[in-house]
C-alpha cells in the first residue's frame, strides 16, 4: 500500500491554531474524531513517547508515534504551521509539519512499522520541506505523496 | 470511564511502549531515525509502570500482576463484540450496553480486563 492510502483530505491541517507543541498535537488527535476520554489518552501516549525523546526528526519535521488501545485501526493526520512549533526537535530547530501515526497494540495488517517507516523516508526527501511550504490545499498534500510514489 | 479501567489501559499502552522498545525493528527505527537512547527508554517507562501499577486497588492489581507475569496482555480491546485477547465473542448483553467501560469487567473466556473500544 502507497503512503497516499492512508491519508484523506479530513485528516490534513494546513493552518494548525495551535501555538505550543502540546496544542498541536491536541489539535491533530481531534480530527480523528474520537470521544473525548480516548482524546485525552491518546493525547496523555503521545506526551509519554515525546518524554523519551523528541520526535522532532530535524527540518522542520516532526513524526509523534504511538501505539494505543484506543484506536481500533492505523489512524494518521498532517498538520501544518508554517510559524513553526518548538518541538526540541534533534537540531533544535522549529518545526513546522507534523505527520501524526497512531496504531492499536495489535494489527491484523501491520501496517504500524512500515508507515512509520515510510514517513521518515518522505522526510528525508530533499525536496520535501519546500513543496510542504508550497501546499494550498489538502488534496494537494494527496498528490505530493502520490507524486514520490512511495 | 471506570478509573481503574483508565490507569489499566494506561499501563497496557505503557507496557506496548515498552514492548516496542525491545522489538528489533521498532527498537532500530527509534534509535536511527528518532536518536533515542533505547535502554535509558526502557528504565524510564519501567519507573512509570512501576508507580501507575501501586495505584491498582488489591484485588485489580492482584489480578493484573498474575497475568503480566505469564506475559500476557492484561487488557484486551473489545470490538463488534470480540475480545481482542482471544478473539471469541463477550456476552451480547454486555458488549451492547450503554455507559460500557464505566465498570471494570474480564473476558469470561480469558480473564483479560475488557475495553470497549468506541
Ligand atoms: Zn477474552
Amino acid at each position: 500500500m502507497l503512503l497516499r492510502d492512508f491519508f484523506s483530505a479530513e485528516t490534513v491541517q494546513l493552518d494548525l491554531a495551535a501555538e505550543t507543541k502540546d496544542d498541536a498535537l491536541r489539535e491533530l488527535v481531534s480530527v480523528f474524531g474520537l470521544d473525548g476520554k480516548s482524546e485525552g489518552i491518546l493525547y496523555k501516549m503521545l506526551k509519554r513517547r515525546e518524554n523519551l525523546g523528541s520526535t522532532g526528526i530535524g527540518r522542520s519535521i516532526a513524526i509523534p508515534h504511538c501505539r494505543s488501545l484506543v484506536v481500533n485501526r492505523l489512524r494518521v493526520a498532517f498538520g501544518r504551521k508554517m510559524d513553526g512549533l518548538d518541538f526540541k526537535a534533534i537540531d533544535e530547530k522549529p518545526v513546522r509539519y507534523i505527520f501524526l501515526i497512531v496504531a492499536p497494540p495489535l494489527e491484523v495488517s501491520n501496517q504500524y512499522l512500515p508507515v512509520l517507516g515510510k514517513i521518515a523516508q518522505f522526510g528525508k526527501d530533499p525536496d520535501v520541506p519546500d513543496a510542504l511550504a508550497a501546499l494550498e490545499s489538502p488534496e494537494d498534500f494527496l498528490s505530493l505523496l502520490e507524486s514520490k510514489g512511495i | 470511564m471506570h478509573a481503574q479501567l483508565e490507569l489499566l489501559l494506561e499501563i497496557q499502552d505503557l507496557r506496548t511502549q515498552r514492548h516496542g522498545m525491545e522489538d528489533g525493528t521498532l527498537a532500530d527505527v527509534e534509535s536511527d531515525v528518532f536518536a533515542v537512547e533505547v535502554a535509558d527508554a526502557i528504565e524510564i517507562l519501567d519507573e512509570k509502570l512501576g508507580e501507575l501499577e501501586t495505584r491498582l486497588t488489591e484485588e485489580i492489581g492482584e489480578r493484573y500482576s498474575r497475568m503480566a507475569r505469564k506475559g500476557m496482555r492484561a487488557v484486551a480491546p473489545v470490538i463488534k463484540g470480540i475480545c481482542y485477547g482471544c478473539f471469541m465473542a463477550v456476552a451480547t448483553a454486555r458488549a451492547s450496553e450503554a455507559g460500557r467501560n464505566s465498570r471494570v469487567e474480564n473476558c469470561e473466556h480469558c480473564g483479560r480486563f475488557l475495553y470497549h473500544v468506541v
